[in-house]
């Protein structure tokens, strides 16, 4: 996106003067700053104005508009009034998962016990920031998990992965849950810590991880399988469910038989639309000498173009897994 | 019919069938109850070992590997050798890890070098369960490469060079990158070589660990540049951009990753469509060259600027 303030360069904004004017949009429009002092400036300018600003920026949470809403949420972790907890604790449901971590970090700053419970559920994002940023803001809060579950689902969102596998088998609802992170990275190191747990309760999780889309993690998924006690024969067949990357050869041949040459280049054959181009000439070509029946003529060519294209996407070799 | 019921009527051919059911669930208890069968199901499972689907040779192996019989050892070191499949071929070797029959040995020996590393993970733990261990330092090599223990392949010091440089040939390039960088710890001359070579390999973290790999051994780095330049292109082919675009104009650019090479393409194809109208086509054609031809040697030079950044 281009950002047409960039083009003619940032007002430098008078924050003094908009406190004394009590100019509260203007404010608010100061928090989009680029300059990070100009941003926690008005932050504080609007915190000194009290409620009649924190209803304005309460309000403006309720509008849609994600960046407005990451720059009024890092205002609120700076003002640290307890009045926006109740917005900013529904906001750890947004579905964009900067907003989320942004409300949970919030919510630490603040300190408003109330936002314990809805933090612990974040413990279970399936974001890694989401999750950092609420077990920094548990920390904040003087949190202490309750059991060792609740602790792995803890550990686990700081990344303290050694603290993880030293409870052993109450880690594993924790890890299972990780084992959605988006970050093949992280998926990896949840694999590696059940591995060493080493427990039957992790079978399941396991399984599902030795299909998954990322080599390395079905790699790492095989290693922690064997010593989980899962017998090496299960492990071939869970792997041949992995999503396969290779092109379909029944739409290549179909594409080429209806538009010929972009079976060819649904294969990444850079040819491939010369072909597709060749042909629209050649029919228009044909039609105008032999009218109706070059359709009749062209048809066998197509079809064969059709073989063509399913032939070579059976016999292309599968990536290595 | 379900599956137990088919096991207690002994339905062997029916059991088969299911192996290739929609469900992965029901593929493995079929698998189970036809390995659980003994003996009587070994020979009918002999002939799913080479048919297409997949899951099917997956679960007959399964359930041959549970069965034990030393009927199956031959057809399966059959498989293990020539499958197509890795899965195929690392269930094999697991299979005959649990047969337990000494023939196993040497196809597994050779398995050590497979292509695959689940197949050579498979390989290692069917030979130790057939109760071999390495006993010269190439085989140590191989079997410490086969459980990727990086550090035990370095312990190896010298003996460890050959099998390293063979096993270079696998198409999994971390593997490749990391053989490089031990074999630049081992040093030595055939190393040096190697290390050299590799940096024509195709991928960039093979190269690049190539390079310091060779510093390592002591190559002097004035023939680095050079052979690094060898390497196979994989950017944008320039032909292939002129090819396009002379004659189709645009199509060129898109193959460039530009985004308006169809705009272009369609704004050419109506202009000679006007242009055929209006003065016939082979004008038309005539007039077309000389401005196809700059557009060619413009492509030229854009495709070269883009294959040098492509690397």
């Amino acid at each position: 996106m281009v950002d047409l303030s960039n083009l003619f360069g940032q007002k430098t904004v008078d924050i003094e003067k908009l406190t004394a004017d009590k100019d509260i949009s203007g404010l608010i429009k100061a928090l989009h700053s680029n300059d990070m002092h100009t941003q926690s400036e008005a932050a504080k300018a609007l915190g000194s104005l009290g409620p009649a600003a924190m209803d304005v920026l309460i309000r403006d949470l309720k509008k849609k508009d994600k960046d407005h809403h990451l720059v009024i949420i890092k205002a609120l972790s700076e003002i640290r009034d307890p009045t926006p907890v109740p917005v900013l604790i529904g906001m750890l449901k947004d579905e964009s998962s900067e907003v989320r971590w942004g409300a949970a970090i919030a919510l630490g700053e603040i300190g408003d016990s109330r936002a314990t419970e809805p933090l612990v559920t974040c413990l279970r994002d399936y974001d890694k920031y989401v999750r950092y940023g609420s077990a920094f803001s548990l920390q904040m809060l003087g949190w202490k998990p309750p059991d060792d579950e609740e602790k792995a689902f803890f550990f686990g969102g700081i990344q303290d992965w050694k603290a993880v596998g030293l409870l052993g088998d109450s880690a594993i609802p924790a890890l299972t849950t990780i084992l959605h992170d988006r970050h093949s990275i992280v998926r990896i190191k949840a694999i590696e810590i059940l591995g060493e747990i080493g427990s039957a309760r992790a079978i399941p999780a396991l399984m599902q991880s030795l299909a998954d889309e990322d080599s390395d993690v079905r790699w790492a998924a095989v290693l922690a399988s064997e010593k989980s006690g899962i017998h090496l024969m299960h492990l071939p067949r869970s792997l041949s469910r992995r999503p396969s990357l290779k092109k379909n050869p029944l739409i290549a041949g179909f594409l080429n038989f209806v538009l010929p040459g972009l079976g060819y280049a649904y294969l990444a054959k850079w040819w491939g639309v010369m072909i597709f181009e060749i042909d629209i000439f050649l029919t228009v070509w044909l039609w105008q000498t032999w009218g109706e029946f070059s359709f009749e003529a062209l048809l066998p060519i197509y079809f064969l173009l059709a073989v063509h294209a399913y032939y070579i996407t059976v016999k292309m070799p599968e990536t290595p897994p | 019919m379900d599956i137990e019921a088919m096991k207690n009527a002994q339905d062997i051919q029916g059991l088969i069938r299911h192996l290739d059911h929609g469900k992965p669930d029901v593929q493995r208890r079929a698998a189970d109850a036809l390995g659980s069968l003994g003996e009587i199901a070994c020979e009918p499972l002999l002939r799913p070992l080479v048919y297409p689907q997949v899951n099917v040779r997956i679960g007959a192996i399964e359930a041959l590997g549970a069965i034990g019989s030393p009927r199956s050892v031959e057809p399966l070191i059959h498989t293990l050798i020539t499958d197509k499949s890795h899965e195929v071929r690392w269930v094999a070797a697991v299979a005959l890890g649990e047969i337990g029959d000494k023939r196993a040995i040497p196809p597994l020996l050779a398995s050590l070098k497979d292509d695959n590393r689940y197949v050579r993970y498979g390989a290692v733990r069917a030979l130790e369960q057939l109760g071999w261990s390495p006993e010269t330092d190439e085989e140590r090599a191989y079997y410490s490469l086969a459980l990727q223990d990086w550090d035990a392949v370095k312990k190896l010091g010298k003996s460890a060079t050959s099998p390293l440089i063979d096993m270079l040939k696998v198409h999994h390039p971390a593997m490749r990158a990391r053989i490089v960088e031990i074999l630049g710890s081992i040093g030595g001359a055939v190393a040096e070589r190697t290390c050299e070579q590799v940096l024509r390999d195709p991928d960039e973290n093979v190269r690049w660990s190539g390079v310091l790999s060779s510093q390592r051994c002591g190559v002097p780095a004035s023939r680095l540049p050079l052979e690094l330049s060898k390497r196979p292109r994989t950017g944008p082919s320039v032909f292939a951009a002129i090819i396009l675009n002379f004659f189709f104009l645009g199509v060129g650019y898109d193959y460039l990753g530009k985004w308006w090479g169809f705009v272009v393409l369609e704004i050419y194809m109506l202009l000679f469509l006007i242009s055929q109208l209006l003065v016939g086509l082979v004008t038309t054609l005539i007039m077309m060259v000389p401005v196809l031809s700059v557009f060619a040697v413009q492509t030229y030079f854009m495709a070269k600027k883009e294959a040098a950044l492509a690397g």
